[in-house]
């Protein structure tokens, strides 16, 4: 037991947890975007997928930023098709969020063999690149903690730093700009919206392009980050943990963070746990992601009902 | 133009999205194949190359139409829950749990078997089903995160429970000859699961279509609104729904393991089948009776795709392309508003829409539950 509490305590776990935490909360911030628009992006686990590949290959003959950036190009073009189906064809969002997730699912294999020469399983064949890391070795002078703060924040990559700072930038641009306003209009009662001239068609294929821009990233900080290279399935349900996140955190880019990183928390320590004690199994260690999202939905959702609740029942009073 | 019925557009829809699909699907392969007739003969007529690839394509039929019959009921309440994978996983598990008591030797193995599976398919169903209800906690997340939970614990179980021990393998010992489905046709896969799918497809229509609870739950999917205005309760049905689709999820267990194919618990065994049970039920328009029809054709190009990996350069998984543009198509009701041009006086896109409810709901995560 101390040895754990050794471990979850250590600058070295901090900083596995930042790792842990940053695809998801790329691909947690996406889907906010896209759910305070209205339409639920549940392809996020594609896009994911799809940006993480497009950037290993694209890494391996070109510099890493243009891996990056063609990560992002196909994440908005999902983006693109998820608004060209479900806005102007009438597909439910839903159903063509599926529908890419079985794409991706199997187009990404697809293409990884074709791009390797027949491996179906990774990329080891492409020699694709990582993003910079920063090296902030500096901290190291500040006296009493500097070494610590080292440890933990070091070393992670351009894309982290990007990320952390993309969280109040989504708050600014959510709440105190005319474009975030209306985004949130449109998801709130889109009819309301549409009578103050605001296109709601608009708002969602904002938010839907954005959404696959910001899951994209999460797949390039998976495969040029946390691991270099791609591995078949490599986003293992984050996509979809990602949704979690997004409700746990109250639909707020804030709480989005702070779930992100509970659950990347717990992933880090779904990480470190097998290796500190053999006897637990690492199936089940596995499970615990999945578990406290579970868990989280049920809370949020009994705390949204109450909510609701307490309202409706003020209401009532006042009138 | 004269008025088509509605279900001929339907069936025009259906057509046009396959035909597309195939043929982006054989732009691909020209583009990627050096034999590209190899690809192709595969493809389309490989399933039908012998007895055994027919025997492997029924099968195949039987489970998707498991899959998608499971995924119909709940579509069909507005449900997007996905939890058919878990459900398979936990009601193959019960499965193979019987199968390898000392009652797998007897002529009960069959038979308890499948109530088993069926039971532990509905309580797993019931979980996302009763935090909806109660809570309006989304189904889509739920059911996939017990999905994920589901597969972890299964290859747990698998490998330091049921696996022969110190043998390192991810698959239990082979079940004895009385657990496994009796063949229809020797030496093929064609065993009972197929008899078993057939039943399902019969007993789910008539559940719908001729039930007090089925209407109910048509209505809830409907109209959900309405559907409490006019007495029904709605929480209960949601539950009722995704506790009665979880039995079909589990059923579809048991017919994995204990069938010919498998007859043994091995982990990975469904491989993504319910996936493609999305693909299904949502040709099939949630029509129960329709299901097993989508299931032929999608699982014989299925079972073509594996041959074109084994026989060609072409990998299987480029099948995935076809499922994604095919749910694209056949659930984009307003990329047809040509087709009824001569039909409507104002034909326009609102009219297409309009005139049929989306084939599930897909409103923002935070939902409210109507009590």
């Amino acid at each position: 037991m101390t040895e754990l509490l050794s471990t979850v305590v250590s600058a070295a776990f901090f900083f596995a947890v930042i790792r842990t935490t940053i695809p998801l909360l790329l691909a947690a911030l996406g889907g906010l975007l896209a759910d305070l628009s209205g339409a639920l992006n549940v392809a996020l686990e594609g896009m994911m997928l799809s940006g993480a590949l497009t950037a290993v290959i694209v890494s391996a003959y070109l510099p890493w930023w243009l891996g990056a950036l063609a990560g992002v190009a196909i994440g908005m073009a999902l983006g693109a098709v998820m608004a060209l189906f479900h806005l102007r064809f009438g597909a439910d969002v839903v159903l063509v969020g599926f529908a890419l997730n079985l794409m991706a699912a199997g187009g990404t294999v697809f293409i990884l063999s074709e791009a390797t020469g027949g491996d179906k399983g990774s990329s080891l064949a492409l020699p694709s690149k990582g993003i910079p890391r920063l090296d902030l070795s500096w901290l190291e002078s500040i006296p009493g903690i500097g070494g610590t703060l080292r440890a933990a924040l070091s070393g992670h990559s351009y894309l982290t730093w990007l990320t952390v700072l993309l969280v109040p930038a989504i708050w600014f641009m959510l709440y105190r700009t005319p474009t975030g306003l209306r985004l949130r209009a449109v998801g709130e009662y889109a009819p309301a919206a549409a009578a103050a001239g605001i296109s709601p068609d608009r708002m969602r294929t904002l938010g839907l392009l954005l959404s696959g821009a910001l899951a994209a990233l999460g797949g390039v900080q998976l495969a040029m980050f946390n691991y270099i290279g791609f591995t078949r399935d490599m986003t293992a349900g984050r996509g979809f943990i990602a949704l979690g996140a997004v409700l746990l955190g109250a639909r707020r880019p804030g709480g989005v963070a702070i779930a992100a990183l509970l659950f990347g928390a717990f992933e880090a320590l779904s990480i470190t746990l097998p290796a500190l004690f053999a006897n637990i199994p690492g199936e089940l260690v596995h499970t615990i992601p999945f578990v406290v999202t579970l868990l989280a939905l049920v809370v949020y959702a009994r705390r949204a009902q109450l909510l609701t609740r307490r309202r409706v029942a003020g209401v009532e009073r006042t009138t | 133009m004269s008025r088509l019925p509605g279900w001929s557009l339907d069936v025009l829809r259906t057509v046009i999205a396959l035909v597309a699909a195939l043929a982006i699907t054989f732009v691909i392969i020209i583009v990627v194949s050096a034999e590209p007739g190899a690809a192709f003969a595969a493809l389309l007529t490989g399933p039908l190359g012998g007895p055994r690839t027919i025997g492997v394509w029924l099968d195949d039929v039987a489970k998707l139409t498991l899959a998608g019959l499971a995924l119909s009921l709940v579509f069909q309440a507005r449900l997007f829950a996905l939890g058919a994978q878990g459900q398979a996983y936990v009601g193959g598990l019960a499965a193979g749990v019987i199968a390898l008591s000392g009652l797998g030797q007897s002529w009960l193995a069959i038979p308890l078997g499948l109530v088993a599976a069926i039971i532990a398919g509905a309580v797993y169903g019931w979980i996302p089903g009763i935090i909806k209800a109660r809570f309006g906690a989304n189904e889509i997340v739920s059911t996939l995160m017990l999905n994920y939970i589901a597969i972890d614990v299964f290859a747990w179980l698998i490998r330091t429970r049921i696996a022969p021990p110190g043998s390192g393998l991810t698959r239990s010992a082979p079940f004895p000859d009385a657990a496994v489905y009796p063949t229809l046709i020797p030496r093929t896969r064609i065993d009972l699961g197929i008899l078993i799918a057939i039943i399902a497809v019969v007993a789910v229509w008539f559940f719908l279509y001729r039930t007090k609870r089925g209407f109910e739950l048509r209505m809830v999917g409907f109209n959900s609104r309405f559907a409490q205005y006019a007495g029904i309760n709605v929480p209960s049905t949601i539950v009722r729904t995704m506790v009665l689709s979880g039995a079909i999820g589990g059923l579809l267990g048991a017919v994995f393991v204990q069938g010919t194919a498998y007859g043994e618990l091995a982990v990975g065994f469904e491989g993504m089948i319910t996936f493609e049970g999305i693909l299904v039920a949502i040709v099939a328009r949630n029509q129960p009776l329709l299901v097993p029809i989508a299931a032929l054709f999608y699982g014989y190009l299925r079972q073509g795709a594996v041959l074109m990996g084994l026989r060609s350069d072409v990998p299987t998984e480029m099948i995935g392309i076809i499922q994604g543009v095919v749910i694209l198509l056949v659930a984009s009701a307003g990329l047809y508003g040509w087709l009824r041009a001569g039909q409507a006086e104002t034909p326009s896109e609102a009219d297409a829409d309009a005139d049929e409810p989306p084939i599930i709901g897909g409103g923002p995560l935070t939902e409210q539950p109507v009590r």
